[in-house]
């Protein structure tokens, strides 16, 4: 059994490892005995594989991680590394563990000196033994900066993954979403969405029509490997738009030296009949990396558990269960080249979204709609009314670090083309148009920023930056809701993370913005009839918009500390935050079809600002961990499209107004281990809402979420058959009744929606990583229920009825 | 205590659950107006044939909890089938063409008294020069608060 060990040095770790056996008893440490530790040198030649292990969620070093082959041993350093020395051309096969996380299998291919092997290790829920870490980890770093914000793996994208990646992180406390059918949503934070929540990819706020009801995000969600989310103002680094929160897309982490991963994965959906497909690769030798991912989808029309849907006095059966024309395809691909070398790192991406969505053919919006189309034929066919948008983008990332200094740019350009096209009919003084393009949107996006990091003494962390950003927008089609416009904002930041003494850190900062936006004229094409007042009548192009360039400037700021007590963590951050007006706020002036009213912009709005006081105390300790996150927040003028009781053309008029919003609310989670296999988790969110101004006054903000709680049971199985670290999840949602309303919303009644996933790796291929498998049952009762933030809420459509899907992941 | 500790968010749960349920004192208006065609006055009622060159009384009872504020008749076209009404007959409708002269009345009226309860009467010619073929009249109430409730019904204009 213990084969001979011709160094003293080998003979020493023996020693210590002996030496931790009787210390620790573990008996992880009788496993190692169990190999024999030599190394042969006899006439091959020799090679040695350096490597470091990380945290697959943080990317933060791991330390004392054993990486246990054949007849070979090491364990990682402080910094992550290790080297396994001596080592003859071949494949071996390692274990690489570590306790509180997943015990990982590698393989190396020895035929040279193998450099930067890097092994993510994801945590798991095993036992968790006394440990000790030294150094600065990940967890350490959140913990003490004041900004109330959380961070999502990769793994929880894998684990939770839905239709879109906004529904996806709606299992998050405090993040819900608008829905679009089955494919589109649209992030809400605490209950605000639209353009009051930025969405950032690769340090670029990602620019789409998020003002619109029917749009959803046009990005990627397959190949995400992090994500940041504020819920909170975060205008100081993000300028305007972030008034309510961020969804923060980080760069993937660049891959380590001479690696080369091909990952494919499939996923097939039984009640939209979505199959999909999704391939990346991502390569690198010494400093050259790239990456390239092709993302299609295809999906047919979703059921609901109905026969008929009662909208108003309009009954609309529906056949099979199917939402009619709500069919959808998806085809995305994107491909990066980067370079890194010491201090330089720098990577350009090209991506482009390309997407088909139809619209419910019955009613969409608001309007009852008869059509000659037989929608019936095909659940795969995508009729009128649809949008297809197409979004571009290229960004590069570049950072460069000095010794005391680290500079980072971001450059930006964005082209988001979306058509909406319905049946051509005439409505009022509109006559029949001659083709179904009813609204076109293009814009163009170019952003850039620049911000650097820097340590003026060991007790203080500065940051000063800029963001600079210009939109174009044009339109076309026959409906008019927004006019054309050119919008530029300039802002200029900075601030310092003061470190009191190691348990106690205050952050300040101060940003300020300027923007313009300048909208442009738009005439009717048609005539409308209008009765002058002395009986004669005239026929006229009616003016929707007018050539205005409006400026606006603003302070923004931030103050927070964070104080960590032992096991608990105290955080308190009271912020100012903005949002310049948007076009259509300012100049709409027009019949939204859709929607069945008259929209009128104020082109004396002001800017939006917000204060908000965030709390945030979390405990964590062995088997358990409790967290609180309230807040409070002002609005001093929220921009609120307010029906009003007045007719235009008979439509009624929704206007453009401001008014004073008072918001409370907060989340709550807990977790714990009842034993090593059985974790549970829970989570409340609440967000109450007023306006305490304005025609609106004592009433909620539109599309307020309710109160609504998730228990998760995660329960992990034994290794059986091919299945390795098998686990059940079940997620079970309840949500109250919203009763708080606001013309012309309906009350929503409460729910309770099960949805239950079972996750594997399978160990097909020996030398390889496992294949990865999700199963998951959606609304496992095929419950009927109504989501108060849907799109489709409006007209009485419930939410999807069950759904199976099966996702799988092949290395190659 | 440790089992106190550890079970100790159950609980916080259902005081969460229970400290929400509580309700505002500002009382807001949440009711919608009503809006009816449906009584021995009301009309047009779903499919009448309204001939060209008469004038007719549109007539409809609209009703609010707080105060009424205004209302709209919209008549237009169906000669493509693009809507139906939301009344319980169903007409037969004529073959789709195209509209060549259609009727469009677009009138908005304010209910300047106010009030929960009115009768819509509004005095409509309808011109000898118009298509005829299927029309749709659709009504629209809205209140104070700007709550809105609309009805639609399916008519024919024959010479």
């Amino acid at each position: 059994m213990y084969g001979f060990y011709p160094s003293s040095l080998s003979r020493t770790i023996i020693k210590i490892l002996l030496y931790f056996k009787i210390m620790l008893k573990k008996t992880l440490l009788s496993v190692l005995l169990f190999f024999s530790f030599y190394t042969v040198s006899l006439g091959q030649d020799l090679y040695q594989i350096k490597g470091s292990v990380l945290n697959a969620n943080t990317l933060q070093p791991i330390e004392g991680a054993n990486i246990i082959g054949k007849n070979r041993y090491a364990i990682s350093s402080k910094t992550g590394e290790f080297i396994l020395k001596n080592i003859a051309k071949g494949t071996y096969t390692f274990t690489v563990s570590y306790v509180g996380f997943i015990t990982k299998k590698i393989t190396v291919n020895v035929n040279s000196e193998t450099e930067n092997l890097s092994i993510h290790l994801i945590e798991g829920t095993t036992s968790l033994e006394e440990i000790k870490v030294l150094g600065k980890s990940k967890e350490r770093i959140v913990k003490e900066i004041p900004m109330v914000s959380q961070s999502v793996s990769k793994e929880f994208l894998e684990n939770n993954r839905e239709n879109s990646l906004m529904q996806t992180l709606s299992k998050i406390p405090g993040v819900s979403t608008i829905n679009i059918g089955s494919g589109q949503s649209k992030p809400v934070i605490r209950g605000l969405g639209f353009n009051r929540v930025a969405v950032v990819q690769n340090g670029i706020k990602h620019e789409a029509q998020q003002w619109g009801n029917d749009h959803g995000l046009e990005i990627d969600q397959q190949g995400i490997e992090n994500i940041q989310i504020i819920k909170g103002p975060a205008s100081l680094l993000y300028g305007s738009d972030a008034i309510a929160g961020v969804v923060d897309i980080q760069p993937n982490k660049i891959p380590s030296k001479n690696s080369f991963n091909v990952e494919v994965n499939i996923l097939g959906e039984t009640n939209n009949d979505l199959i999909g497909v999704s391939a990346g690769i991502t390569s690198r030798k010494e400093n050259w990396f790239y990456r390239g991912r092709l993302t299609y989808r295809d999906y047919g029309d979703y059921k609901v558990p109905t026969d008929q849907i009662n909208y108003e006095n309009y009954i609309f059966d529906l056949h099979n269960n199917n939402l009619r024309n709500t069919a959808g395809k998806e085809a995305d691909a994107s491909i990066s080249i980067g370079y890194d070398k010491n201090s330089i790192t720098s990577e350009t991406s090209f991506s482009n979204v390309n997407a088909k969505n139809g619209f419910f053919a019955n009613a969409h919006g608001l309007e009852v709609r008869t059509s000659s189309i037989d929608y019936d034929s095909s659940n795969r066919d995508i009729d009128l009314p649809f949008h297809k948008v197409n979004h571009f983008k290229i960004t590069n990332n570049t950072s460069i670090k000095t010794d005391n200094h680290k500079l980072y740019f971001d450059f930006g350009f964005q082209n988001n083309h979306r058509e909406e096209h319905s049946e051509p009919v005439p409505h009022g003084y509109m006559p029949k148009p001659s083709d179904s393009k009813e609204r076109v949107f293009k814009k163009n996006t170019y952003s850039f920023n620049a911000r650097d990091a820097f340590k003026p003494n060991s007790k203080h962390d500065m940051v000063v930056g800029l963001n600079i950003e210009y939109q174009d927008n044009n339109i076309d089609g026959w409906g008019f809701l927004i006019p054309e416009y050119d919008r530029f904002t300039a802002g200029i930041f900075g601030y310092d993370q003061f470190e009191v003494n190691s348990n106690l850190h205050i952050l300040a900062g101060l940003r300020y913005d300027y923007g313009f936006v300048d909208t442009k004229a738009y005439y009717d094409w048609f005539q409308s009839t209008i009765n002058n007042d002395d009986g004669s009548t005239s026929y006229v192009y009616l003016q929707r918009s007018q050539d205005k360039t409006l400026n606006f400037g603003n302070v923004s700021a931030s103050l927070g500390l964070s104080y960590i007590n032992n096991k608990t963590t105290y955080k308190v951050n009271i912020g100012r935050s903005f949002r310049m007006p948007l076009s259509n706020e300012l100049a709409s002036d027009g019949v939204n079809y859709h929607m069945y009213r008259y929209e009128r912009g104020n082109i004396d709005l002001d800017p939006e600002i917000s204060y908000q006081l965030d709390v945030d105390v979390d405990h964590t300790s062995k088997s358990f961990s409790i967290g609180v996150s309230p807040f409070v927040n002002i609005f001093e003028n929220y921009i609120y499209l307010n029906p009003t009781s007045s007719y235009y053309e008979t439509l009624q008029i929704y206007e453009y107004t401001q008014a004073k919003v008072f918001r409370i609310g907060g989340e709550f989670r807990a977790n714990t281990s009842i034993n090593k296999n059985l974790q549970l988790d829970t989570s409340v969110e609440y967000v109450y809402s007023r306006q305490t101004s304005g025609a609106k006054e004592g009433f909620t903000l539109p599309f307020s979420p309710p109160l609504s709680g998730l228990l998760s049971v995660n329960y992990r199985l034994k290794d059986a058959f091919l299945f390795k670290n098998p686990q059940l999840m079940a997620d079970f949602r309840i949500t109250a009744a919203q009763e708080e309303i606001v013309p012309p919303e309906e009350k929503t009644v409460g729910y309770q929606v099960l949805n239950m996933s079972f996750l594997s790796e399978l160990d097909v291929f020996k030398n390889n990583d496992p294949i990865e498998m999700r199963l998951k049952l959606n609304n496992v009762f095929d419950t009927k229920y109504f989501n108060h933030t849907s799109f489709y809420r409006l007209i009485d459509v419930p939410e999807a009825g069950r759904n199976l899907s099966l996702s799988v992941t092949i290395p190659f | 205590m440790k089992f106190t500790l550890k079970y100790f968010y159950f609980l916080s749960i259902i005081i969460l659950f229970a400290a929400c349920s509580g309700s505002d004192s500002i009382e807001i208006d949440e009711e919608k107006p009503t809006i009816s065609i449906d009584y021995t006055d009301g009309f047009p009622q779903g499919c009448t044939s309204l001939i060209k060159g008469e004038t007719y009384n549109f007539r409809a009872m609209v009703t609010d909890n707080q105060e009424l504020a205004a209302y709209s008749i919209d008549i237009h076209h169906n000669f493509d089938h693009h809507t139906h009404d939301d009344q319980v007959a169903e007409c037969s409708l004529e073959d789709t063409k195209t509209a060549v002269n259609p009727l469009i009345f677009i009138e908005n009226y304010t209910i300047e008294e106010g009030g929960t309860n009115y009768e819509i009467n509004v005095s409509i010619t309808i011109p000898d020069d118009v298509d005829t073929g299927d029309y749709h009249c659709a009504f629209s109430v809205t209140d104070a608060t700007g709550w809105q409730s609309r009805t639609s019904v399916d008519i024919k204009i024959i010479d």
